[in-house]
């Protein structure tokens, strides 16, 4: 770790709990942004924790379904573009479980509590009690 | 923050000056403007609250004023939302009295007034708040009245609505707008396939409202007042209408109650047939809900480009962008069958 205390997460932490605070205290417009700017920093929060393995395990997925290497940006093009004219059609139950793999992982890090119990236990932010919520 | 305020308070001035000059073109010197009060900004109107106030009395109005035009705004004109307002008034519908539309003269840009109709539209407080339980309980067979008065309107009397692009192919349409952000949402293209292989057969096209859920409609203590937020409305299937409100989204938390939180499909199914309406189809309004999904976050997607291009900077804006995964994940967990 190049950077002094607090670490990153500690700044979250703080930055969080004073949004939280703002909100608390205001009402209308201004109680909402400070609430939706807490949100986002939960977000922020939880992709720093799982957000390049997501990202490491669907590029991994994708190249075995789509047969090719590439960035993840570029495999989602590729898999989105293979979908939509049909290509995948045979490939269906393989194509929807991966759509929805993705889903739950960005949902995990979005709103975590969001998911269905039966998806909870999957997700790879589980039991990583985020500091900031 | 300060200059921001000012500006927008300057902002404000101006709108209000201008909107007593346009009182007083229409109805004489002796109309002013009162109790002005600017009502939250909605993804594509300004909305401003305030007294017409002559000797006679004075009366609660409302501006609508468009304040978003983009080339892919899935929005109709307000030109065109004033005059379904007319019509559907006319035929005895639910909404606000409409009272004119603006005008080139008026130098307020494009909208209208309507009447101020006294009710809650926050859907949490409906939801919860004890004061509603009548209308609650009222919510699903009301709204299946309604739909069945404005399905019946025959759509000639808003042949403009004919060109809307959701009227032409309303997959296509959100398809067209989603491509138009150039991002790619694997979840998003797996339900746009599911929903091609999956096409309902055509049906009966009548007037849809569009937009009708938990949040555009007035409620008071003893049910609903008005239908808000005709600015979707075009061309469809009844079916589509039916797949809206039901939508997970629109029911804030209360998923068990499929129609807008607030009550069940099964009232609701029997208030529209006992009322003239069409022959209600629950596959397609599966296919709808689906549908729903994919336009729901479209829209967010259209809320985040605002802010990230910065039309319309906003954090609650700067959300809806990574809200679009939790519409992805309720359209692919409706398709696979674990929601309903």
């Amino acid at each position: 770790m190049s950077q002094d205390k607090p670490d990153i997460k500690e700044i979250l932490v703080t930055v969080k709990q004073l949004l939280e605070s703002i909100a608390n205290k205001s009402k209308g417009g201004e109680r909402y942004d400070a609430l939706c700017g807490a949100f986002l920093l939960g977000v922020v929060d939880r992709e720093l924790e799982c957000g390049e393995r997501q990202d490491e395990n669907q590029n991994r997925e994708l190249q075995v379904l789509l047969g090719k290497e590439g960035t993840l940006s570029d495999l989602y093009e590729l898999f989105c573009q293979q979908v939509r004219c049909g290509e995948l059609d045979e490939q269906w139950p393989t194509a929807f479980d991966f759509a929805l793999r993705q889903v739950i992982d960005k949902v995990s890090v979005t709103n975590p509590d969001y998911l269905a119990t039966m998806h909870r236990a999957d997700t790879e932010c589980e039991n990583q009690q985020s500091p900031v919520k | 923050m300060m200059t921001e305020v000012s500006e927008q308070q300057t902002e404000i001035d101006d709108i209000v000056a201008k909107l007593g000059l346009a009182l007083k073109r229409r109805y004489g010197e002796g109309i002013r403007v009162d109790n002005v009060s600017i009502a939250t900004l909605g993804a594509s109107n300004r909305t401003v609250l305030f007294d017409a106030v002559e000797t006679a009395g004075r009366r609660r109005l409302v501006l609508r004023q468009e304040t978003v035009k983009s080339e892919v705004s899935p929005f109709i004109s307000p030109h065109d939302q004033f005059e379904i307002l007319k019509v559907v008034y006319r035929h005895g519908v639910l909404v606000p009295e409409p009272i004119f539309e603006l005008e080139p003269e008026d130098d307020l840009d494009v909208g209208y007034v309507m009447a101020c109709v006294e009710g809650e539209t926050l859907p949490k407080v409906l939801l919860n708040a004890p004061e509603y339980v009548v209308a609650r309980k009222r919510f699903a067979t009301q709204t299946g009245e309604i739909f069945a008065k404005l399905h019946a309107i025959s759509t000639s009397e808003v042949p403009f609505l004919e060109k809307v692009a959701d009227s032409i192919d309303p997959l296509a349409a959100q398809i067209s707008r989603y491509d138009a952000y150039c991002e790619y949402h694997p979840g998003l293209d797996v339900g746009i396939r599911w929903l091609e292989n999956n096409c309902p057969k055509e049906k009966p096209r009548v007037f849809v409202h569009g937009d009708y859920r938990n949040g555009n409609v007035i409620l008071s203590r003893n049910g609903i007042e008005a239908v808000l937020d005709w600015e979707c409305a075009h061309i469809g299937s009844a079916m589509e209408d039916f797949g809206w409100v039901c939508l997970r989204a629109w029911r804030f938390g209360n998923i068990d109650q499929p129609v807008g939180g607030f009550g069940p499909r099964d009232e609701f199914y029997r208030a529209y047939t006992s009322n003239g309406g069409q022959t209600i189809d629950e596959e397609e309004i599966r296919w709808w809900e689906i549908f729903g999904s994919l336009r729901w976050a479209v829209l967010n997607m259209m809320q985040a480009d605002g802010h990230i291009r910065g039309v319309r900077r906003s954090l609650p804006f700067a959300c809806c962008g990574r809200n679009t995964s939790m519409i992805e994940y309720e359209m692919l967990m409706t398709i696979n069958g674990q929601f309903s």
